[in-house]
């Protein structure tokens, strides 16, 4: 807050020398990243523990509603994209010395935080690689880092958006495409890929921040001489077996490890040909910032044959369990089971449905949910949940203790189109079955119960794709939205709507919220606009 | 180079379609509206829509493939698997070779020469035309792996029809009668088609299907009537004058709500794969 109202004071004595405020100049301090969000926001997480949680306070249930649109952005002259009939805003937007970033795949741009006037527009042209999102940017002193569809890690100049370098880490032709934010954590660059169509394996890449250079890369599937190649029929299917790293990870910095989710196992649907647990598709795995080093791995999926990507975020916190304060980890993981773990040792607490499913004959010794095989796709026809969560970010509050997540209630038809001995790519397919729900629910994670859950009422099936992220505050508001264009705000404590409005379209992105001239802000993109607002005068 | 096809308006009416299939949905569609595209494409269509949207290289040639076939298999299958997915020697679905060339331009000369040093002989004694065919047959295997717009669900009778018709004694007659059944064997286009709309009918083919609401609005009224639109904040109904009422659901606004499918949606929360199979099974020998 002190920090805010000196921005705001030195505004006001330019306004009375009668001096127009300067362009920002964007030199983001590199200790700065990943620090809880105040005046900036510099991660896709907004720090670095997944939580998307802001300390900010002027908006609070007493005031909600008096909050007012303050501006919108709508991206033009961009038009359709290969698969993508209109731009979606899919990104986080970072926000850091008064400039905004957004992106959408191909494109970046600059905004003034304070005028919304774009400052620069960066427009990559692609050879290859799937449009289906893109998450945003990295940044780290005056460089954003970008992602291109084709696996183009693009560094820029963050004040003028002039390219500074670009380096490909995968190739487009083998249906590795890239929708990811890049995490900034000290000389790092991380880097992930996804891609699930041609059987490839996943990676992590880890780049100089400066020059680009490779600093290491982290495998999701085990080469020869690793003992997790047991898990493996043998060593070619494991270099086919996928494992995509498609999301950003977290990171625990006295611990100096990230925390990355790992994609689904190929081929997709068809597991015939690869008897095991799959290792490390489906899991969470803590890896050594500096090394790429395993640390330790939780599998949440064993031999996954449902397309059921690990990619929500695994989100940090510290509880007291049995009497100690413990660094734990969470993540309502998109199989349908909320999984709580001790992040020093890859213990697990909790491991406990958390949307109605009945695939899972139990838990492991290690808590890892055993499928029952006879859920897997067939010729037939088998049914399953649909996906539980995505990549639509999660959320938790310290003051309440709850993880919050948009979960998806219903079933699907998972038919196996190749019932060969050595099926590749999907081998499959599904199709939704009956009535599918979105229920917005607030888990207590250390017993994986609800504490509340909100039903969105909707006769239109939920998309498990789209939707709104979610963002809470010390304020205890909880800030997401349906499927029918309104942002709804919520007590995050006991889920009550305190306040909503319909928008021009359904919340497509990460939600930030951010201290500007003492003013606090609340940030989304929701199709091809960006939103601003705060409380009016 | 294998250049991803430009964007078509396939994609764009595909796009919907096809994101149900990408990395960030499970499988086929996971719901309606991204189904409807779908059903009104023709299967070439489908294949060149998902092509366009993964960034595929060009189509492979069909008739060049299938004389390719023999060839491929009598030269190439014994090292590289029947499909191409490898065996003795590597898979070529992913192989630089293949993915660096459209119809047999670089290919070609490859097998020609072939790669001695690591093993594969060359097939000088192949014509080009021939050579150029097993590289489209090559390009096929790529495409039936990779596209997924083109596979298509196999056999799904795997059933027990006389367990599929005690099935339906047991569950289905307290609201159906024999006749809601008669001939619904030969009302698909196909027996996935069937089993899907047995389970879960589709909506919009049938009015008696629609779900129904009763408000009661603040100022004591009761409107009833078909439901178009519902979310927390508003209700939108047709009522049977065909007049529409859009009622923001304010304090005091009651709203109860009907699903003449809601036995259906309880049924497929428990349904087993055995009972699918078994039912779907009899209802299409219903002809």
């Amino acid at each position: 807050m002190r920090l805010a109202s000196g921005v705001c004071a030195a505004i006001a004595t330019a306004a009375l020398a009668g001096v127009a405020p300067a362009v920002p100049h964007v030199s983001l301090d590199p200790n700065a990243i990943g620090k809880a969000p105040i005046s900036d926001w510099t991660t896709f997480n907004g720090d670095y523990s997944g939580r998307r949680y802001s300390t900010l306070t002027q908006i609070g249930p007493d005031n909600v509603n008096q909050l007012a649109q303050q501006w919108v952005f709508k991206i033009t002259g961009v038009g359709a994209q290969r698969g993508a009939p209109v731009p979606v805003i899919k990104c986080t937007p970072l926000l850091a010395d008064g400039v905004l970033y957004i992106t959408i795949p191909d494109h970046v741009w600059a905004l003034d935080a304070r005028t919304r006037n774009p400052l620069w527009h960066y427009d990559w042209v692609d050879h290859g690689g799937h449009l289906v999102g893109q998450r945003g940017v990295g940044i780290w002193k005056s460089t954003v880092y970008f992602l291109t569809p084709d696996n183009w890690l693009v560094a820029l100049n963050a004040n003028t958006g002039q390219e500074l370098w670009r380096k490909n880490y995968a190739d487009a032709r083998k249906q590795y495409f890239s929708t990811s934010a890049p995490l900034i954590v000290k000389n790092h660059v991380i880097v992930g890929v996804g891609g699930d169509a041609m059987d490839m394996p996943g990676f992590l890449d880890s780049f100089d921040p400066a020059t680009g250079d490779l600093q290491w890369t982290w495998w999701s599937t085990p080469r020869k001489g690793d003992p997790a190649l047991k898990t493996w029929p043998d060593e070619a299917t494991s270099d086919h077996g996928g494992g995509m790293t498609w999301m950003p990870g977290t990171y625990d910095p006295e611990l100096n490890l990230l925390y990355w989710p790992t994609g689904n196992t190929n081929p997709v649907f068809a597991g015939q040909g690869r008897p095991g647990a799959n290792l490390w598709t489906e899991a969470i795995v803590a890896l050594d910032l500096d090394t790429g080093k395993l640390k330790w791995y939780f599998q949440v999926s064993p031999h996954d044959t449902h397309d059921f990507d690990n990619t929500t975020a695994p989100i940090l916190f510290d509880q007291v369990v049995d009497g100690k304060p413990q660094k734990l980890l969470a993540q309502a993981a998109r199989n349908g089971f909320f999984v709580t773990l001790d992040r020093v040792t890859g213990k697990y607490l909790v491991v406990k449905p958390y949307v109605p499913l009945d695939y899972s004959s139990g838990l492991s010794p290690q808590g890892e949910p055993i499928p029952i095989p006879d859920k897997d796709p067939t010729v037939g026809g088998s049914i399953n949940i649909v996906n539980a969560s995505n990549w639509p970010a999660p959320a938790y509050n310290p003051k309440t203790g709850l993880v919050y997540v948009n979960s998806v209630e219903g079933k699907a038809i998972y038919y196996l189109t190749d019932d060969s001995t050595k099926p590749s790519g999907y081998g499959g397919t599904g199709t939704s079955i009956g009535h599918s729900q979105r229920v917005l629910q607030a888990i207590d994670p250390l017993t994986g119960n609800a504490v509340w859950k909100h039903t969105y009422p909707n006769l239109n099936n939920a998309p498990t794709t789209v939707g709104p992220s979610i963002l809470t505050t010390a304020s205890n508001l909880l800030i997401s939205g349906d499927d029918q264009k309104n942002v709804i705000i919520y007590s995050a404590d006991k889920g009550q709507v305190l306040w909503h409005h319909e928008i021009g379209a359904n919340e497509s992105g990460g939600v930030i919220t951010y201290m500007l001239d003492g003013k606090q802000y609340i940030l989304f993109g929701a199709g091809d606009s960006l939103y601003a607002w705060s409380l009016s005068q | 180079m294998r250049h991803p096809v430009v964007l078509g308006m396939l994609a764009a009416i595909f796009a919907t379609t096809i994101a149900a299939m990408g990395q960030e949905e499970p499988s086929g569609g996971q719901n309606a509206q991204q189904q409807t595209p779908n059903k009104d494409m023709t299967p070439e269509q489908r294949a060149a829509a998902t092509r366009s949207f993964l960034g595929l290289g060009p189509e492979p040639d069909k008739a060049a493939a299938t004389r390719g076939t023999q060839l491929y298999q009598k030269n190439c299958a014994f090292c590289h698997g029947p499909q191409a997915r490898g065996a003795t020697g590597p898979s070529l679905i992913t192989s630089d070779e293949v993915l660096n060339d459209d119809h047999g331009e670089k290919l070609t000369p490859f097998l020609k020469k072939g790669r001695p040093e690591s093993g594969m002989p060359a097939f000088g004694t192949l014509s080009p035309n021939q050579l150029k065919d097993i590289a489209e047959f090559l390009h096929l295997q790529v495409e039936d792996v990779a596209n997924r717009g083109t596979y298509h669900v196999l056999n799904i009778l795997v059933g027990n029809a006389a367990k599929g018709q005690a099935y339906v004694t047991a569950h289905c007659m307290s609201c159906h009668t024999t006749e809601t059944f008669a001939h619904i064997g030969s009302t698909f286009r196909s027996p996935d088609q069937l089993q899907r709309d047995w389970i879960w009918p589709m909506r919009p083919g049938d009015s008696s299907l629609a779900t129904t609401a009763t408000v009661k609005t603040s100022d004591g009224a009761t409107i009833t009537g078909r439901v178009t639109q519902v979310s927390d904040f508003r209700i939108t109904l047709v009522d049977s004058a065909g007049q529409t009422h859009v009622i923001d659901r304010a304090p005091g606004v009651e709203v109860e709500m009907k699903d003449p499918l809601a036995a259906h949606q309880e049924m497929i929360m428990t349904l087993t794969n055995d009972d699918m199979h078994n039912v779907t099974a009899y209802l299409a020998t219903l002809k």
